[in-house]
């Protein structure tokens, strides 16, 4: 790029490395960039509804993926382009925030700057359009929570929870087992939910996976499994009525942290030696003993002898058992980390109904299961499935169901789904355009014609015709004053989503409309870019 | 230049680029105008943003420094327009695109009269005049709040932060925004206003309406070891004992090493190890600590040590983050625990430990000695955020200033075309070269409504000429006219909309790019050492102005 000539036409060399930049300007700007963003929206449209399809996703070194996530499916992508990136950003932080929807805030995003390419081929100040799309968020906030409705997430055995986990669940590849998992993610936010700070700890679930067995098998674990064994193979494989012990030092003579030599002059040294190192061995497992303790977890290894010393006296350990791991045992069994030794108490120790390594299939994998902890505050997760991609799925579609139940706890309105409120905010919003007397009234029309396109694109991945389907939901809600009109996805017969129990957190429907239009106008405020030439 | 029949005179190392004389200052003139048409685009409240690409990151901006920083510009009175705008961000944090807008204008100006021959220095002189007499009437125009109530002055602060985020991003939630930022200046102790003592927080997620203003310090969790979690995580009128002392089981000294004759010595060593460690945390406890936080690692001894005691840690705390909490709250960062004194703790009326988005934050909130503040800014996207970072920043640096100087002055051009008005009546009156170059002075500031109205897509002419009619009226009544981007007419009395600036931006606006045009006006030779080329390349990026090592020769 050359910002300037001399008199003879020479370029002014201004910039550094100006002959490899690369700039474009006004409308072309705007036009690129908006195409590269609706790129990445149409590459999910097609993942939105219960009836969207996978991605298989493989990655530089040959790792195959398939999800429906619209947030690991844009990760995965690694895209390239700065206006398209914005979009994969917008989809992670509806992750990060809200942990579900993530494919409908891009298709959103994707519709919207559609529609401002239409405007823009109008005529009408970029600008103009982001203050339309702007006004007419607002107003589709406000109807959003108008027809929002409150739902008590106690009544009926927690039974709007699971309904919500279920829609969640619903367009993922576990559909089939969604009633399952629903109630399992219900069970598990619940059981480490503060539900007076109205605060969940999503720290606090773990999710463990293990291709074989089937989905079906996927449980609820209310304690915690970790990946490990028991140091010796000969040691019991179950332990009642648990006293744990964690300890974050080896099973080895201690060692000083400054550097440090031991001389041996004789023979007879060298036998002291060995005996004190013997001595610290009884010692320690002693000390463990007398505390009362019947099973030892450590964050470290320990030695062979250690192993043997154990073993003789009876006395069930882990070994490398991860830091996470330990902090989670502590809090489950109401344990105290203990640094060395010396400082063992039987105060100290965590407690547990049972402590026992299971074995799954005809594999010689183990893992351990500590249950009927004290204070049960941690819970896993352990999902099975047929294969490892299965699995992984599984795991993102679990992780979406407990973050929907996380905001129904953080907060307990709802709407309904099935692309029901965004067409009752299509209508409003329309109606407001009408009120609007300067250019913005085109950007505000835009945006209902924007928020129509989630119901058609959901309406196209089921299989129906999106026009008539959406025509029709459309005439009902307007006569019928009803917003819970929508597509039915899944032909059950009925187009009230209240009948279908499609419910969505309001939370999570105003944030795609927020942040969908905060990327759309950022997107729309760009008029230069500069960048390197090779891209 | 031509030297066909004399011999060659070598002077200068072969390949040195010497251009000299009329056309250079041009070419140099010529130069400054494309950098500045670049940023042309971003002034007003109807500005663009530009994306720049530089490597893998992209910024995305409005901000003129900002935008003039990443476009690495090399020519070197170009830079000219690079630093002003950067001593503009320095000084006054806001109107970095306007004086680069003005100093380009000046220049062309100028550039007329230096092909006629004019001597440039003639030009300067004229200029400096109409400088002076600018500030004069600057002052003399610019309206008083100091004795207004202390409401009434909180109102002008929050109209000149809305008037600084109007070509923001976040122009529709100025509102919002400005009353975030004036809440956050009026916690800082006024004689000094120390701007690192608002800290801004990003985090992705949420709608940008979520952002909130923390009465005392917010930070991110912090690395933590097993045992975190089974610390309290809330606290109220909590003490707060504030380290820069690693709590760590390790060797006192780097270098030592010991040497024991018997096995049995080898326990007393480990032994007093810990008990080094383990004294030093005994201290703390005893002291009444209910919080600590170190600069330095706090280890998973620690950790554990204090999640046993009910005490919640937090190491590896950022130095201006730690700086804060010493201010919010208090207390006083000790550097050894001998001796540890409760009289140095800090407190707060609530601790807590909060989910912000995906992040864990500790929030300090309700300080006694309150002279911080920190706002907690959430957006959709990376680069949202840290374009909202930096029009906050503009609008702090703003109301800082406001807070200081006390004086204002109506913007949307408005300020501009008076002193310009004043200017031309002014010019009658000289005789002589001065006459020509006060009037372009007066015209080169018509600039700035002219590009507020061009930006917004209005008939730029047709605007400039009810303006000048406005002010041509005199007095009271037309001399706040600007333009107006949202009405019909395109103009309007912009102190009355209240689009507000303090009178410092003008002046050093004024200043910066008038002291720019003069030095690019008086240089007529550019020496250019063909090496210099390459160090600009060889330099790293990001660093500009260190000689490169090595390169000596």
């Amino acid at each position: 790029m050359s910002l300037a000539f001399d008199d003879y036409g020479r370029p002014y060399i201004i910039l550094r490395d100006q002959g490899q930049k690369k700039r474009m300007k006004g409308l072309e700007a705007y036009k690129s960039n908006i195409l590269a963003a609706k790129a990445v929206a149409n590459t999910l449209s097609s993942s939105l509804g219960p009836k969207g399809m996978d991605k298989m996703l493989v990655s530089p070194d040959g790792d195959v993926s398939v999800t429906n996530d619209g947030a690991t499916i844009v990760e995965k992508m690694e895209i390239q382009h700065p206006t398209a990136k914005l979009l994969v950003e917008l989809s992670q932080s509806q992750d990060a925030e809200i942990g579900d929807g993530t494919t409908g805030v891009v298709v959103l995003a994707g519709k919207l700057l559609e529609q401002a390419l239409t405007l823009l081929d109008k005529g009408i100040h970029p600008l103009k359009i982001s203050d339309g799309f702007d006004r007419a968020c607002d107003v589709a906030i406000k109807h959003l929570e108008t027809i929002s409705e409150e739902i008590d997430i106690q009544a009926n055995d927690n039974e709007a929870l699971v309904q919500a986990a279920c829609t969640a669940l619903g367009s993922k590849v576990v559909s089939k087992r969604k009633r399952e998992l629903g109630k399992i993610a219900v069970t598990a936010v619940l059981d480490v939910a503060d539900l007076a700070r109205r605060d969940v700890n999503l720290d606090l679930i773990k999710i463990q996976t293990k291709t074989g067995g089937s989905v079906e098998d996927t449980r609820l674990i209310s304690g915690i499994l970790i990946d490990k064994d028991m140091s010796h193979p000969q040691m019991p494989k179950e332990v009642k009525d648990a006293k744990i012990c964690l300890l974050t030092c080896p099973f080895e003579p201690p060692k000083p942290k400054t550097k440090h030599n031991i001389n041996i002059s004789s023979a007879d040294d060298y036998k002291k030696l060995y005996l004190q190192e013997q001595q610290y061995f009884v010692d320690m497992v002693k000390l463990v003993k007398n505390s009362g303790a019947n099973i030892a977890l450590c964050q470290w290894g320990f030695d062979d002898e250690a192993n043997h010393l154990l073993l003789q006296n009876e006395l069930p350990a882990v070994r490398w058992v991860s830091g996470t791991d330990v902090e989670l045992i502590a809090m489950a069994t109401g344990a105290r980390i203990i640094p060395r030794f010396q400082e063992i108490t039987p105060e100290k120790l965590g407690k547990a109904g049972c402590v026992k390594e299971v074995q799954f299939g005809t594999s010689n994998e183990r893992m351990l299961v500590i249950e009927n902890c004290q204070c049960t505050k941690a819970v896993t997760i352990l999902i099975r499935g047929g294969s490892q991609m299965i699995v992984d799925e599984a795991k993102r579609s679990i992780h979406d169901a407990i973050c929907v139940i996380r905001n129904l706890i953080k907060d307990n309105r709802i709407v309904y789904g099935g692309g029901s409120a965004e067409l009752a905010c299509a209508i409003q919003v329309l109606q407001y355009a009408d009120e609007v007397s300067s250019v913005e009234q085109y950007a505000i029309r835009s945006f209902a014609d924007a928020l129509e396109g989630i119901p058609c694109c959901l309406a196209d991945n089921c299989g129906l015709n999106p026009i008539t389907s959406v025509a029709q939901a459309k005439a009902l809600q307007l006569k019928e004053n009803n917003p819970r009109i929508g597509i039915d996805c899944m032909e059950l017969g009925t187009i009230d989503m209240k009948e279908q129990r499609i419910y969505e957190t309001l939370s999570s429907k105003k944030q795609q409309i927020q942040l969908a239009t905060q990327v759309v106008k950022m997107i729309l405020k760009i008029d230069d870019v500069i960048a390197p030439d090779d891209y | 230049m031509s030297q066909f029949l004399q011999p060659t005179i070598l002077l200068l190392r072969e390949g040195t680029d010497t251009s000299q004389g009329r056309a250079q200052i041009v070419s140099n003139i010529n130069a400054v105008q494309a950098v500045a048409d670049v940023v042309k685009s971003t002034l007003g409240p109807r500005g663009m943003d530009k994306m720049i690409q530089t490597g893998p990151k992209v910024t995305i901006s409005n901000d003129g420094a900002t935008i003039l920083n990443l476009l690495e510009v090399v020519h070197p009175a170009a830079r000219v327009l690079v630093d002003i705008a950067k001593s503009q961000d320095d000084e006054v944090g806001d109107g970095t695109t306007s004086t680069t807008l003005l100093a380009a204008e000046l220049l062309k100006e100028a550039k007329p009269f230096i092909e006629e021959g004019i001597h440039p220095q003639i030009v300067i002189q004229g200029y400096r005049k109409a400088l002076e007499l600018a500030l004069e009437k600057l002052e003399g125009f610019s309206i008083n709040i100091s004795k207004d109530s202390i409401e009434s002055k909180r109102d002008t602060l929050i109209k000149c932060a809305q008037t600084a985020l109007n070509s923001k991003l976040l122009a529709n939630t100025k509102q919002f925004f400005s009353e975030l930022v004036v809440s956050a200046v009026e916690k800082l102790d006024p004689n000094i206003l120390d701007r690192d003592l608002i800290g801004i927080k990003n985090v992705t997620g949420g709608n940008i309406t979520d952002s909130f203003l923390v009465d005392g310090v917010a930070f991110k969790k912090t690395f933590s070891y097993a045992g975190f979690e089974q610390q309290p995580k809330r606290f109220e009128n909590p003490k707060i004992c504030l380290l820069n002392l690693e709590l760590e089981l390790k060797s006192e000294k780097e270098n030592a090493e010991i040497r024991i004759e018997k096995p049995e010595e080898y326990q007393s060593i480990v032994d007093a190890e810990w008990a080094l460690i383990y004294e030093k945390l005994e201290i703390i406890v005893k002291a009444g600590a209910q919080i600590v936080l170190s600069k330095l690692p706090i280890g998973d001894l620690a950790t554990q040590y204090f999640a046993d005691r009910n005490i919640f840690c937090a190491g590896r705390v950022a130095q201006e983050d730690l700086l804060r909490v010493q201010k919010a709250t208090g207390g006083q960062v000790q550097t050894t625990v001998n001796g540890l004194n409760p009289e140095t703790f800090g407190t707060c009326g609530l601790f807590e430990e909060v989910q912000v988005g995906a992040e864990r934050y500790n929030l300090f909130k309700n300080c006694p000695q309150s002279r911080t503040a920190t706002i907690v800014l959430r957006g959709g996207a990376e680069q949202f955020i840290q374009e909202a970072e930096r029009s906050l920043n503009d609008a702090i640096m703003i109301v800082r200033r406001c807070f200081k100087a006390n004086k204002i002055v109506a913007g949307g051009g408005a300020i501009e075309l008076e002193i310009s008005r004043f200017l031309r009546h002014y010019a009658r009156s000289v005789t002589g070269k001065t006459q020509y170059i006060v009037n372009s002075f007066a015209k080169a500031l018509e600039v700035i409504p002219r590009t507020i109205a061009e930006n917004a897509g209005l008939n730029s002419i047709e605007i400039m000429n009810k303006l000048r009619q406005k002010h041509a009226q005199g007095g009271e009544e037309g001399r706040w006219y600007g333009v107006d981007i949202n009405g019909a007419s395109g103009v309007c009395d912009t102190h009355q909309s209240f689009v507000w600036e303090p009178t410092l931006v003008k002046r050093n606006a004024l200043c910066s790019a008038t002291e720019a045009a003069c030095a690019i006006l008086s240089i007529d030779e550019t020496v250019k050492n063909p090496k210099s080329d390459q160090d600009t390349k060889m330099k790293p990026k990001g660093q500009p102005g260190r000689p490169p090592m090595g390169m000596r020769r």
